[in-house]
Parts: structure tokens; sequence; C-alpha cells
């Protein structure tokens, strides 16, 4: 008999710890399981040394970690994963599934959606439950015409992959009880046709600015790197960090580690003040947390001004130095009081 | 090595129409070029090809007027062209499409590998490489950035967050090509003369003996309810005047906000 059951989320194991990525499923798969009066289940697979951490997501609001350990699981391998995720969503069938988009979560989950014939959705930002059916309303962007799509499932489980950094970390609740247990896959799940042979970390990013307080970002308004520059200075007058479009990355002005968008990274800052951004969807879906949102462009019909909290109409390269000397002056009358 | 290389034609940027009811690209009356990522898979293809002495047979799974990007494949090295090309195809999504391009496949081939781009840059859902892969009970791998072939299998690379990952792949196999892989030739001159010589061969879905309830808009579990402009608050504050208001408004405000 069918009966689908339950919100899934996939817990994905780096080879040292639980993903980041995790945690955010955690955060919405919980909101979702509590509309929908459900229960929130992890799946998760790795190799035996990542036990306690999958236990432990239970203190993360997951009711039931349903866990896969084998030597076999250590890296990640395409097919393998996704044979034990499908005898996984088989057994427990759970009425919704979100896997990350992650490079892991975006490699597995349409080949378990090709094994099991079901929908995906691709890099949604945002879910609804439609209350007469139950469905599950999976909001992605449509870039190329700047548009939203809100999409649903004919298949069961429904699934999606979700964006990293648009949901909350969920919260540790040390009392919230949950179950673990352990999933035997069938022996010919685990014959795969890769091995990993090697495993080679690029340099850390010198910025991280994901996690910055107030970023201050330019675009190509600025005109020039010689403008871009003098953000570093407001930025630092703010005790924030500075983003970027793509196209001033590409141009030099500044590394690809300030980049915010889907090329780069999304951002959750209290302020953002966006200089001479259009406010392209390619850079607005890394903004989805922002609290306050400034923008300062000449042209008040732009995207980012429509959307922005303030909006500021005017010349960056006139502004932007303005206010770095008003900042200043400001800050030199605090101290002096 | 028989190659198959996969090919989305997609609407020229600033010619999409959307169709109002079923909220799918109306691929029929958008001009197409080729998806600029599937430039560095045919290019992958092609390259495999001469070293090891193999085929490769470009495949479009598309609208009739999407021709001319398989003759343009022509010109980039591929061998054989390929427009998997029914009314029945319609509004497929990711799962229709990889079907559609796996009955393909199954009538074209056996292929010792099938190389397909790293996303659309109209769907963008990167998801129709590791499907059709689970269709045929292939493996596969995402993102490749180096390809060494070797008897019955290939050494690669691929990119991951955290850096690159090197792995030793069984032959067939499925894998998508990353933009970083390699620098796509420029057309040949000869084969560009040849163009008007060169068949492009039309499947159906009849002829790729593809079970009708798999294809297109019937076939496809995930639907566009409707889409919308991102909602903006409405609560914004404009701000306009000389730079020199502007920036003393504006600070002012941030300070009203506790903000700074
Ligand atoms: C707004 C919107 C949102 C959508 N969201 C989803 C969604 O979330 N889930 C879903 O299943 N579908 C979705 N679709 C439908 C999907 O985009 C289809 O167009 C589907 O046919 C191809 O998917 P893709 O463009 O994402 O291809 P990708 O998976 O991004 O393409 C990767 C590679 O697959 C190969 N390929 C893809 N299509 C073809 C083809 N027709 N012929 C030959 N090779 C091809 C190419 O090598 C290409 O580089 C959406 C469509 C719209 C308009
Ligand atoms: C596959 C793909 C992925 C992408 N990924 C990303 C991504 O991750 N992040 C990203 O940001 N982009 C990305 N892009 C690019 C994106 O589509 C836009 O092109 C880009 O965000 C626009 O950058 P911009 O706002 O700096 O420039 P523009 O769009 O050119 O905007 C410049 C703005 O400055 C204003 N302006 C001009 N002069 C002045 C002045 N003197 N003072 C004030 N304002 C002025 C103009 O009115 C305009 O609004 C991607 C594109 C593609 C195709």
């Amino acid at each position: 008999m069918e009966n689908y059951q339950g919100i899934a989320i996939f817990g994905e194991w780096t080879g040292i710890e639980i993903h980041e990525s995790t945690y955010e499923l955690l955060s919405e798969g919980r909101r979702l399981a509590d509309e929908l009066e459900s229960s929130l289940n992890v799946l998760i697979l790795g190799p035996p040394e990542a036990k306690e951490a999958a236990q432990e997501l239970i203190s993360y609001g997951a009711d039931k970690v349903v866990a896969t350990f084998d030597e076999k699981l250590k890296d990640f391998r395409d097919d393998i994963y996704a044979q034990v995720v499908a005898e996984m969503l088989k057994k427990y069938q759970p009425e919704i599934m979100l896997f990350p988009a992650t490079s892991l979560g975006q490699a597995l989950a349409p080949r378990v959606a090709g094994l099991l014939k079901l929908g995906l959705t691709a890099h949604c930002i945002a879910f609804e439950i439609r209350k007469e059916d139950r469905a599950l309303i999976q909001i992605r962007p449509s870039f190329g015409e700047q548009i939203m799509a809100r999409i649903v499932s004919r298949t069961k489980p429904q699934m999606a992959t979700v964006r990293p950094g648009v949901f909350p970390h969920a919260q540790k609740i040390e009392s919230h009880q949950g179950e673990f247990e352990i999933f035997e896959p069938s022996e010919k799940a685990l014959v795969s046709a890769l091995e990993v042979i090697e495993k080679k970390p690029k340099p850390k990013a010198e910025v991280d600015i994901t996690k910055a307080k107030t970023i201050v970002a330019g675009g190509l308004g600025l005109g020039s790197k010689e403008y871009f520059q003098k953000l570093f200075e407001l930025a630092e007058l703010l005790d924030g960090a500075v983003g970027a479009t793509r196209p001033v990355c590409h141009l030099g002005w500044v590394s690809e580690d300030h980049m915010i968008g889907v090329s780069g990274v999304n951002v959750r800052p209290k302020l953002y003040l966006g200089f001479g951004i259009s406010g392209s969807l390619h850079h607005t879906v890394g903004l989805q947390g922002v609290e306050t949102l400034v923008a300062i462009n000449t042209d008040a019909n732009a995207p980012l001004m429509k959307q922005a909290d303030i909006a500021v109409q005017g010349d960056a390269k006139e502004i932007l130095p303005l206010l770095i000397k008003k900042l200043k002056k400001l800050k030199s009358q605090r101290e002096d009081d | 090595m028989r190659i198959m290389c996969c090919l989305k034609p997609v609407p020229k940027p600033g010619s999409v129409k959307i169709d109002p009811e079923t909220h799918t690209l109306k691929r029929e009356e958008s001009e197409l070029v080729l998806n600029p990522y599937d430039r560095y898979a045919l290019e992958a293809a092609v390259d495999l090809a001469e070293k090891t002495g193999g085929r490769v047979v470009a495949v479009s799974m598309a609208p009739p007027n999407a021709k001319n990007i398989l003759l343009e494949a022509f010109a980039f090295g591929a061998d054989e062209l390929v427009l998997v090309s029914d009314r029945a195809f319609a509004g497929a999504d990711t799962l229709a499409t990889s079907y559609t391009l796996a009955c393909a496949a199954k009538k074209l081939g056996p292929f010792d590998l099938i190389i397909c781009g790293k996303v659309s840059v109209d769907g963008e859902t990167a998801q129709v490489g590791p499907e059709l892969a689970a269709w045929l009970n292939l493996p596969s791998v995402t993102w490749v950035k180096e390809i060494t072939p070797h008897e019955g299998y290939l050494d690669l690379v691929r990119t991951r967050e955290f850096g690159e990952e090197r792995l030793k792949a069984r032959l067939p196999l499925v894998i998508t090509i990353e933009n970083e892989a390699n620098i796509p030739r420029p057309p040949s001159i000869k084969r560009l003369l040849k163009q008007d010589e060169v068949e492009v061969k039309v499947l159906s879905a009849k002829d790729i003996e593809a079970q009708e309830d798999y294809l297109g808009l019937k076939g496809s579990p995930t639907q566009v309810v409707d889409t919308f402009a991102p909602e903006y608050q409405g609560k914004r504050e404009l701000i306009s005047g000389s730079a020199e208001e502007v920036s003393e408004r504006l600070l002012s405000i941030l300070k009203e906000r506790g903000l700074i």
C-alpha cells in the first residue's frame, strides 16, 4: 500500500562533519512538518565515523534519523548514494523529500528522481503548503525571465533541491526527542562503477562575506575600479564587508570571493547598501536574508530600487565619497562625546 | 569510443515566450541557439573521439527549427546529427526530457560515453544528465573538468565546493562537463563548406520506441502552477535630490533605525 507520510531531508556528510545545508533543511523541514502536522526525518549516508554527528541531528529538530553507515559510503559516489537513497525512499515513503542544492545534492537528487521516476524541482528558495490537498508548492527563480515560478509535483515523494544559504540554521534544542534507526541497503545497492582516488581542497577563500552584519556592495554603475575601491573605506567605517555583482568581479575590480548571487554566495546582513547595481535576479537571489536593503542608483526604476526599503536616486560616484566623509565626521564626533 | 553528445537548443536571450496556459516555454516560437554550456560538452566529445579514434553522435530533443543547431555542431566536429522531434515531446520537464534522450540513446547506441552540458541557460536545473544516466542504468559523474581516457575507464577530475575530486569511472558512463574543461575550437571551414551535404536524421517518438505516457507534458510530474515577479513590500522610501541632500537624508534614516 502506498502511504506517504512525513517530511524527509537529506543529511550531507562532508567527510569531516555534517554540511551546513543540512541544518538549513532541518529548519525549513521542521516548519513544513509542523504546518502539515507531520514528522521530520533525516536520511543520512556516510562511513561509520559519521554516526555520532548523525545522532546529534535529533537535537536540531529531527523526529527520526535514518542512517546507513558503510566504509563504501565514505566518499560521495553518485551511483551508490542514489541507490541507497532510492531504497530508503521506497521503504519510508515520505510525502516530501528535500535535498540540498550543493554539488553533492545536485548530482544525487536527479539520479534518485530518475531511478524512482519522480518529479524534482531544482534550486528552490521558498515553499508553501496548499491547504486543500497538502501539495508542496515549490518556488524557484527563473533567471532568464526575471521571475519566480511556483511548481508542484504529481508524484510522491514530492522532491526538490534547496538553494544553500536561503533558510536559517536550525536551533539546537537539547530536550528534543527522536528516534535513531539504521537502514540496511541491499548488497547490490553498494556496488559502484566509480572510485574516488583523491580529493584536492582549494585554498580557503581570503574573505568570507556571508557572516557580515553590514554589506556595502557595488556594481557596474560605479564606473571604475577606482570608485569601487572606495567601498572598502565605507565598509571599514561601518564595520562591514564588501560585496559585488558578477560583472565587476569579471572586470577584475575585486576578487570573486566578494560575489553575491547564484554564482557567488548568499548573504544575510542586517544592512545591505547596493551602489550602482541593477538588481538582476541572478544577484538578488543571494539577498534573501537581508533585513534592510538600500539601493543607490540613478535610475529610480531599476529592479533593485523597486525592491529596496530605502531607494536613493542619485549618482553613486558622488554619493559614496560623501557618505564616507560624513561618516568619518560622525565617528569623530562620537569619539569626542 | 562511440560518444553521444546531448545538445540543448535554447531560446535566444530576449526571444523567450511563455505559454500563458501551461507556463512552459514556447520553444517553437523562439529563435533558437545552442545552450552555451553545451559547446564545452561538444568540445570534450570531439576531443575524446579524436584521441581514441571514435565518433560523436550529436543529439537534440527539440522542434524542427533546431536543425541549424545540429548543423552548427557538425562544423564544430560532430560526426552524426540526430534531431529527436515530435509534438508529443512538448512541455517536457527534466524527467520526460531525460526519458526521451534515454530512448534515443538506446536506439542509436550502444555508446561508450554520453556527454551533457553542465546546465542549460533556460531551465537551469542541471538535472537532465544524472536523470538520463538513471534511466539507462549507467553511472554518472557531474561537473567534470578533466578527462583522461583509458581502456574501459576514464580518469576524471570533477569540481566540488571544497575543491576538486579525482575519480576513476568505468565505461559506459554519463558525464556532465564544466565550462572550465576546455576552450572550444572555432568551426572548421572545411566542414562549414560541407554543411549542405550532411544529413540531420529526424526521429519521432515512434522511431525511438518511446512509451507515450512518459513523454512531454503528460509524462512530466512537475508542473508550473504560475509565475510571478518577485514581490516588493511596497513600503519603500524613495529619496531624491542633490547628492549632498540624499546622503544626509540616508544617514539620518539609518541612524534613526539604529543601523549605523
Ligand atoms: C520556469 C521554469 C522552471 C522549470 N523548473 C523545472 C524543475 O524544477 N524541474 C524540472 O524537472 N523541470 C523544470 N522545468 C522544465 C525544464 O527546464 C525542461 O526544459 C527540460 O526539458 C530540460 O531541463 P533543463 O533545461 O533544466 O536542462 P539541464 O538539466 O539544465 O541541462 C543539462 C544538459 O542536459 C542536456 N539537455 C537538456 N535538455 C536537452 C534537450 N532537449 N536535448 C538535448 N540535450 C538536452 C544538455 O546537454 C544540457 O547541457 C522548468 C521550466 C521552466 C520554464
Ligand atoms: C548564468 C549566469 C549567472 C550569473 N550569476 C551572477 C551572480 O551570481 N551574481 C551577479 O551579481 N550577477 C550574476 N550574473 C549576471 C547578472 O545577470 C547581471 O548581469 C549582473 O548582476 C548585473 O550587474 P550590475 O548590476 O553590476 O550591472 P548592470 O546590470 O549593468 O547595472 C548597473 C546599474 O547601475 C546604474 N548606474 C549607472 N550609472 C550609475 C551611477 N553613476 N550611479 C548610480 N547608478 C548608476 C544603472 O542604472 C544600472 O541599474 C549571472 C549571469 C548569468 C548569465
